[in-house]
């Protein structure tokens, strides 16, 4: 396959994938860890969702389904299918260490090796296109536009419903 | 030239010297040893008494369960053995249970010692402002 054409299409699924996970186990509706409060806030008072804040931040802080899918395409690139197990494994003790009581990394991670295994075994996809594609899914997040991110992924927490407010 | 997983694989996987890892295994019997860690440490954790199931808005991990905490911790560990090419005997079968077994121990008796439950929110300082 075209490596730009992977790329492009790696990073769509990355990005649904840990915005799907992380919102379903309920990072926008309240802060993990305390910094991820700070960020939420900052980003409110910067005229952004707060929600959306608190998604930010909890990626920031610990390790949730967007660290979890990176980690999963790094070891299935070196191990193969153990390897984004292994990385699930890893990200739950993360999670321990940095005190998230958060689900999201550790099954985010598994979602990604099931996403990988799919992708490399029959699409002929390369796991090298997913680590670049899960860049650019975090760059999308927090590096462009935090603002503007924000209110995107407010809108999808409602969809959820599991939006701050509530 | 100076490939470090490679080498670091290699070296990890002279256990081989031994005759105990299984030369020859194929991916059936890797899916079956994974799900016979996942089943026997599921098993044996509602065998201690754990509940199955977490308590019910999933948020907060630290309350241990046979679902969640206790499959993974025995599916990676099963993993690391997988990745250094020591099954033991019977195409990992074996291995694979021992490691259900212990895991499900581990997350009864050891996972509050190892990982201790956060302090109070309110116990902290407050650096809100």
């Amino acid at each position: 396959m075209n490596e730009v054409i992977g790329i492009i299409i790696a990073a769509i699924l990355c990005w649904l994938n840990f915005v799907i996970v992380d919102t379903y186990f309920g990072l926008p509706e309240q802060p993990g860890v305390r910094g991820a409060k700070i960020v939420g806030k900052n980003v409110e008072k910067r005229g952004g969702d707060i929600a959306g804040g608190y998604f930010q931040g909890n990626v920031l802080c610990s390790p949730d389904a967007s660290a979890g899918t990176l980690l999963a395409s790094i070891g299935y690139l070196l191990l193969g299918i153990p390897g984004g197990i292994i990385a699930a494994f890893f990200v739950f003790m993360g999670n321990r260490l940095c005190a998230d009581p958060g689900y999201a990394g550790t099954c985010g991670s598994l979602t990604a090796t099931l996403i990988l295994f799919i992708c490399c075994s029959f699409l002929g996809f390369a796991p090298e296109m997913f680590i670049v594609g899960m860049v650019i899914a975090i760059l999308t997040i927090q590096g462009i536009d935090q603002v503007r991110a924000s209110v995107v992924l407010g809108k999808i927490a409602e969809k959820f419903n599991r939006h701050a407010r509530e | 030239m100076f490939d470090l997983v490679d080498s670091t694989i290699f070296f990890a996987s002279y256990g081989n010297a031994l005759g105990l890892a299984n030369v020859s295994i194929g991916p059936f019997d890797i899916v079956l040893a994974y799900i016979a860690a996942i089943v026997v440490s599921i098993v044996v954790a509602l065998a201690l008494k754990i509940p199955l199931l977490p308590s019910k808005p999933y948020r907060y991990s630290f309350d241990v369960s046979a679902i969640y905490p206790t499959p993974i911790i025995a599916i990676g560990i099963f993993s690391i053995f997988l990745v250094l090419n020591y099954t033991f005997m019977y195409n990992g079968l074996v291995l694979a249970i021992i490691i259900g077994i212990l895991s499900a121990l581990f997350v009864k008796y050891l996972f509050d010692f190892v990982f201790p439950k956060p302090l109070n929110e309110d116990n902290g300082e407050d650096i809100d402002e």
